[in-house]
């Protein structure tokens, strides 16, 4: 499908899901194809003052089954939430990490780091002094330790960062993985997001910047994309990582490959902090760069994991973006799926859980659905939404994220064998 | 190294306790002028650190208009000024549709002053009364996307978050994004603001700062024997990369070539470096590789020279693993934190722009407070109190963060023959 040789491929071997939709990528793709959602009312504190009060968390996890007593009490629930996606997507990857592994790295983002930990230690200083703060607050909050456990852990020794873009973070962390292997500084990249911000300065942030759904009477009814009935996105908290690999080391290694990393663009707005640029412009341009950086037939493309989070403005900007990309024409034939109906924004790391959703979809040739998609906002009409997860050609996918203050990720992802 | 676009510096930006724009900054850290001192631009409190390298002759609205300079992080502020420093330095005019032009811009915690006094208003007066800014404006990302509003850049744009590697990372990963062809011109560096109740006490509580409040302008000791942690510095550096055919074509003034970038992680400690140094030699190798040229050309190493106990050592003896002990004894080396402090996410942009300065003027800025040598951080050519004029064929910048993240640079001096 690329004019690249395989040196220069990239491959998804591996997906690791600590999600709302469950834990593990079988799990968690049963329960998006089934429409499942993971939403409730707000259970990690006391929300009631809250604006929003719903979110989408992540129900039994149990740190300590993925990380040492020790370890894990250093960790921020976003380290956590990394580590156990990390070592989920390496054990389904079939991946044995040598000793010495300088060609093994990770890019893995969070949008805000460790909030709880933030939240706790600045509180600490107000109210007891500056004394008392504990001297692993800050290595506990700093957006990049997620990146930095998964390191230490697993012994990564090649390239590592932490790339922030807001609610785009995870495609930027995941296409620039890619650009790493593609220009051999590494060999495998584990690349993803972590958040937990279901906090209640977080939450109480978001809701002020006035983006969240108040639809508290109806947690699973809130996150509805597309609809005409949205009022905005419902919180989530996931650890999502894929393992990246030079698609002939894959194969050689005798890997299951899921599907190629084929194109990322990247392209911003240049336009409002919090608004989407209504006409979805530059949007539509990362779409066009990221199938130009694989040499891919834009004909190909069947499906796009929308970034969708159920915004007025964002959701119909969003596919005026698909169809100035792709043609009116084409843009009608394209299966369109909004997964943050069922697990909802997961922030820095909505775009790598919706990436290895979108994997799956080219791996099983099967589209997940949007749920609550009742009444199509006519703002949002000119693709083929999907409101039941279907069998279907998919060749080449789309993956779109969008960040507060105009960053757009588009990654293309392709069937190996077409 | 055939066929791949080149990449070169013709702008920089930069504010630091040195000054404000790169003529001021690059005369401050030739004099060997120190940034240390009482911290008077915040109210910290009580406090048990109360020394830092503060920005004192930056003046927010020389540089953004009123509303920005009340409403937006100071982190915001420097990372704007900077920007704009740098495209005035470079004389670039952003294409008209800003497609083939992005940022990126490290930062260790983005928007600490907005997020710290929304926390403190939510716990003292309620969760609804929170500014609506409160989320974009203390985003870590909101420095180059205020950047790439301001200016009107559509290329990529993200803040990179590699504690104290950040800038070093942001100016690595903006030469690949040129290198590939997503973007002829990018706007590189990094920008902090870190000088905040929470983070004194935060790292104190770590035991990394200095406490020679007696003298803080000799606080910040690389490499001394009596060495006993760093100042927080605060500011931002800028640098305008090209693709050299985009330069060429506007005729640009040529700074330097950025000619490799190399990182690895040192899976080994949360806060603690690797004594052997081998993590860290590995991206001073990978950088040297990239850039295609022998390790003999490098003249200088701007170090990351953090002046921790341990740190500082790993970091000499990761120099000598990378060029030999022979190649590394003549290896000119200086740490320009001891003059603007430990700028965080913005470090690595000002040391960066500081190595460009040096190889493209042929000298060497000094590592002050150096009066006795710990034999441990023995083995390199230090550059110690007065800056050296001494040509350079290459040199290196190198940086290492909280987290295990190592990067370096290597800029080459422009030969326009």
């Amino acid at each position: 499908m690329s004019g690249r040789g395989l040196q220069e491929r990239v491959v998804i071997t591996g997906i690791g899901l600590v999600s709302p939709l469950g834990i593990g990528r079988a799990d968690a793709w049963a329960a998006a194809l089934a429409g499942s959602s993971g939403a409730g009312p707000v259970t990690h504190f006391d929300a009631s003052a809250h604006g929003s009060q719903i979110a989408f968390e992540v129900k039994g996890f149990d740190p300590l089954s993925y990380i040492d007593r020790r370890a894990a009490r250093r960790m921020d629930r976003s380290s956590q939430l990394a580590v156990a996606a990390a070592g989920l997507a390496i054990e389904d990857a079939g991946l044995v990490i040598p000793a010495d592994a300088e060609r093994f790295g990770a890019v893995i983002s969070t949008g805000n780091g460790g909030n709880a930990t933030y939240e706790e230690a600045h509180r600490t200083l107000l109210e007891r002094g500056p004394d008392r703060v504990s001297p692993v607050a800050l290595p506990m909050i700093i957006a990049n330790m997620a990146a930095g456990h998964v390191s230490m852990t697993y012994g990564l020794q090649g390239p590592l960062a932490c790339v922030l873009t807001a609610c785009a973070s995870s495609l930027h962390a995941i296409g620039e993985a890619t650009d790493i292997i593609r220009r051999g500084a590494a060999d495998v990249m584990l690349a993803g997001g972590a958040e937990a911000a279901v906090t209640p300065y977080a939450m109480a942030a978001l809701d002020a910047s006035r983006a969240m759904s108040h639809r508290n009477d109806d947690p699973i009814g809130a996150s509805r994309p597309f609809d005409a009935a949205r009022d905005g996105f419902v919180l989530g908290e996931a650890g999502a990582i894929l393992v990246l690999e030079r698609m002939d080391l894959a194969l050689a290694r005798g890997a299951t490959i899921i599907a190629e990393l084929a194109g990322y663009g990247a392209t911003s707005d240049a336009h409002h902090i919090t608004e989407p640029q209504p006409a979805g412009t530059e949007q539509a341009r990362a779409i066009t760069r990221a199938l130009a950086s694989g040499d891919i037939d834009p004909a190909t493309v069947d499906h796009v994991n929308a970034h969708a989070t159920s915004t007025v403005a964002g959701d119909a900007s969003e596919i005026h973006g698909i169809i100035t990309a792709l043609g009116a024409e084409h843009a009608a034939t394209i299966a369109v799926s909004a997964t943050k109906s069922v697990h909802g924004h997961c922030l820095g790391a909505t775009g790598a859980l919706e990436t290895s959703l979108t994997a799956l979809a080219v791996s099983d040739q099967m589209v997940p659905p949007t749920i609550n998609l009742d009444n199509l906002d006519p703002a949002c009409v000119g693709v083929d939404h999907i409101r039941r997860a279907r069998a279907q050609r998919v060749r080449t996918a789309l993956c779109s994220g969008f960040g507060f203050g105009g960053h757009n990720a588009v990654l293309a992802i392709c069937a190996v064998d077409a | 190294m055939s066929g791949r676009r080149r990449v070169v510096v013709t702008g920089i930006g930069v504010i630091s306790s040195l000054g404000v724009g790169r003529e001021d900054v690059w005369r401050n850290a030739l004099a060997g002028t120190p940034g240390g001192a009482h911290i008077t631009g915040v109210d910290i409190g009580i406090s048990p650190v109360t020394i830092a390298c503060e920005a004192r002759a930056f003046v927010a609205e020389d540089f953004v208009d009123r509303r920005l300079a009340r409403r937006a992080d100071r982190v915001t502020h420097f990372a704007l000024a900077a920007a704009l420093l740098a495209l005035d330095d470079a004389q670039l005019t952003i294409s008209a549709d800003g497609h083939d032009t992005g940022c990126i811009l490290g930062t260790g915690t983005g928007g600490n002053h907005v997020r710290d006094e929304n926390h403190r208003i939510m716990l003292e007066r309620g969760v609804d009364r929170i500014s609506p800014f409160a989320i974009p404006y203390s985003m870590c990302n909101h420095p180059p996307a205020e950047v790439s509003m301001r200016l009107g850049l559509r290329g990529p744009t993200m803040a990179m978050v590699t504690a104290c590697a950040a800038g070093t990372d942001a100016i690595g990963t903006s030469t690949a994004i040129i290198r590939r062809g997503d973007a002829d011109v990018m706007l590189a560096g990094g920008a902090d603001a870190m000088i905040t109740p929470l983070w004194l006490a935060g790292f104190n509580a770590m035991r990394v700062l200095s406490h020679h409040e007696e003298n803080p302008a000799a606080a910040q000791r690389p490499f001394d024997t009596s060495r006993d942690g760093f100042l927080i510095g605060e500011g931002s550096a800028v640098l305008v990369l090209e693709s050299l055919e985009h330069a060429q074509g506007r005729g640009a003034a040529i700074i330097c070539e950025i000619a490799g970038y190399g990182a690895s992680a040192d899976a080994h400690h949360i806060t603690d470096p690797d004594p052997t140094g081998i993590s860290q030699s590995r991206a001073m190798r990978a950088a040297v590789a990239d850039a295609g040229i022998p390790a003999q050309m490098i003249g200088y190493v701007n170090a990351h020279g953090g002046a921790s106990r341990p740190g500082d050592p790993s970091e000499v003896a990761a120099i000598r693993r990378a060029f030999g002990d022979e190649l590394a004894a003549r290896t000119a080396v200086s740490a320009t934190k001891s003059m603007h402090g430990h700028c965080m996410g913005a470090t690595g942009a000002i040391e960066g722009a500081l190595t460009a300065l040096a190889v493209a003027g042929g000298q060497i800025p000094p590592t002050i407070n150096l009066t006795d040598l710990d034999p441990e951080c023995a083995g390199v050519d230090h550059v110690i109190g007065t800056a050296r004029t001494q040509r350079l064929d290459a040199a290196m910048s190198s940086n290492n963060g909280l987290g295990g993240h190592n990067a370096a640079i290597v800029l080459i001096p422009w030969d326009d023959a």
